[in-house]
């Protein structure tokens, strides 16, 4: 079986576009995450395609679905976290021959096929629809809804995982080569952190708006707060630290006024869910989580950054879309679950929802008000990159378990969860979901 | 003589992620030697404290990697020395701060780690 890329036509970029015509008839109900570590150790069952099966396997398990009846598997195919199997270093030939192979040898170590998954998961007899949805799990939700809603399958698996491995980040791959094909010639050549065209947005944004760096303290707190409380998470497993105004404001600067915990850290993790009908979803294990929309931004910017009114001008459009496509309005929000890592953009995202109203400058003074999971104006419950490390797969997580009210610790308990919104990673580009309570 | 120590944490001490070759029982010694010592790690100040805390040894501070220079300014000693794993973030650092630099698995064969005799 061939897998293709999702097309164009299965995201919804434009505004304009109604109500999106599957609403409430896609549902989430199965979650599973595999257990997170900051890099590989080499041994074939933690590399990342022995992780994928495992959350996999348990998003299965908690749906309460035979593996037979899943039809459909939408992946992620890029796993890299920054970090790349450096040219010219011998292969891992006791993990490679531990897994059924395809004709890449990288495959289930530094990528991820869905012919690899298939081979190696031999109780998915009955999936004869794949999909890749590029980038990030953001996307690929975007694309298992609308597969789902269009009948192309009825019980669909959606993954993403990431791999991560010795050494720094960004110093491999194409960045290591003699010649950078495209824009990255130009926005590469000066080896940048990964993080300054949006340190550079948030400079922007503090001398237009009178704001300081220092006002995002209350924002990190609480998101790694909340992800201590994400038992899923690398820093609940692994590190239990938080992130109080000192350690945050005392952090060194890796592209000013962007600092370390500005940055996620990058981790092995694998996330998945399984999509089904809502027909189908009324009869499995866990509560379904109903689809009220999903939309996209491929809008480029005019240059090599986005400008911080690119920024704004994008993230209203896609606040509109969301709205537009779900039928609601930003007052019909529980809680909000936008990307944060980099931290310094979640702002963007938040304001461009309006959510609790707020506008353009004024999400850093809305950090200072009760922004927790017990207030009434709860922003980031999952924690996000912040509070679990690289992965942006946290928020929609985060949205399924508190809509079925098994977030545990982390569970919003100032407002009543019927509606939330997760997606991202940027501004400029990106993928948002819609999910629901309830399919009305 | 006065000797003041500044100890990465991950890749450096035993207790690091990843693990390094320097164990506490080695802090320990040059604490009792009275060097002055503390860490300077990219964990939070409130972690290193925690590590420190939890096994029980006193230090004199916790920095993060870019504040060297505060060390030396705050403190009166006749060796600054910091020990890490990284070119980057430890050695160069430490260089440019005025430190002498050591490399953990150096840190672990140098007489500063070694009983008095």
């Amino acid at each position: 079986m061939t897998t293709p890329t999702a097309p164009d036509s299965m995201y919804r970029n434009d505004e304009g576009l109604g109500i999106w015509e599957h609403r409430g008839k896609v549902a989430a109900v199965g979650v599973g995450h595999a257990p997170t570590s900051r890099r590989w150790d080499g041994r074939p069952e933690t590399c990342v395609g022995a992780i994928t099966i495992d959350a996999l396997r348990k998003a299965i398990d908690d749906a309460g679905v035979a593996p037979d009846q899943i039809d459909g598997l939408v992946v992620v195919p890029v796993t890299t976290t920054g970090a790349f199997w450096e040219a010219g270093k011998p292969l891992p030939m006791d993990v490679i021959q531990s897994f059924n192979q395809t004709d890449d040898p990288l495959d289930g170590i530094a990528k991820l096929s869905a012919e690899w998954l298939l081979k190696n998961m031999p109780e998915l007899t009955n999936v004869n629809f794949t999909m890749y949805g590029p980038g990030c799990m953001s996307n690929a939700l975007n694309v298992t809804a609308q597969a789902v809603g269009d009948g192309l399958t009825h019980t669909c698996l959606v993954v993403k995982s990431w791999h991560n491995f010795e050494g720094r980040y960004y110093q491999g791959g194409a960045n290591a080569g003699a010649a950078l094909p495209g824009t990255p010639a130009i926005t590469q050549l000066w080896g940048g952190p990964a993080s300054y065209s949006t340190a550079l947005q948030f400079a922007e944004y503090c001398r237009k708006y009178g704001k300081t760096h220092e006002m995002m303290a209350p924002f990190m707190e609480n998101s790694r707060r909340n992800g201590l409380r994400f038992p899923e998470g690398y820093w609940a497993q692994h590190r239990p630290e938080e992130l109080g105004p000192e350690d945050y404001l005392a952090s060194r600067w890796i592209a000013k006024p962007a600092n370390l915990f500005d940055n996620d850290i990058p981790i092995m993790m694998s996330g998945a869910y399984l999509f089904s009908t809502a027909e189908r979803a009324a009869d499995m294990k866990q509560k379904p989580v109903y689809i009220l929309n999903h939309a996209s931004s491929n809008t480029r910017p005019r240059s090599l950054l986005p400008t911080l009114d690119e920024v704004e001008a994008d993230t209203a459009r896609t606040g509109r879309k969301i709205y537009e496509g779900a039928g609601i309005t930003a007052d019909d929000l529980s809680f909000e679950n936008m990307y944060d890592g980099f931290s310094l953009f979640h702002q963007f995202h938040l304001e461009g929802l309006g959510y609790r109203g707020i506008k353009f400058g004024e999400a850093l003074d809305f950090y200072q008000t009760d922004i927790s999971i017990e207030g009434p104006n709860p922003v980031s419950p999952s924690g996000g990159n912040v509070g679990s490390g690289r992965s942006r797969v946290w928020m929609h997580t985060d949205c399924i378990q508190q809509l079925q009210g098994r977030a545990g610790a982390r569970q919003v308990t100032g407002v009543k969860p019927e509606v939330g919104v997760s997606g991202g990673p940027m501004p400029l580009g990106g993928n948002y979901t819609v999910w629901s309570a309830s399919p009305d | 003589m006065t000797v003041l120590i500044s100890f990465d944490i991950d890749g450096t001490l035993e207790v690091g992620d990843p693990p390094g070759p320097l164990t506490m029982d080695m802090v320990r010694l040059v604490r009792e030697k009275e060097f002055l010592i503390g860490s300077c790690s990219d964990r939070t100040l409130s972690a290193q404290r925690a590590i420190w805390a939890d096994h029980e040894i006193e230090v004199d501070f916790v920095v993060g990697k870019h504040m060297l220079p505060d060390v030396k300014a705050k403190f009166d000693a006749d060796v600054y020395l910091h020990i890490g794993d990284r070119e980057d973030l430890d050695r160069q650092y430490a260089l440019k701060a005025g430190f002498d630099f050591l490399w953990p698995d150096e840190a672990v064969a140098h007489p500063h780690f070694q009983p008095d005799s």
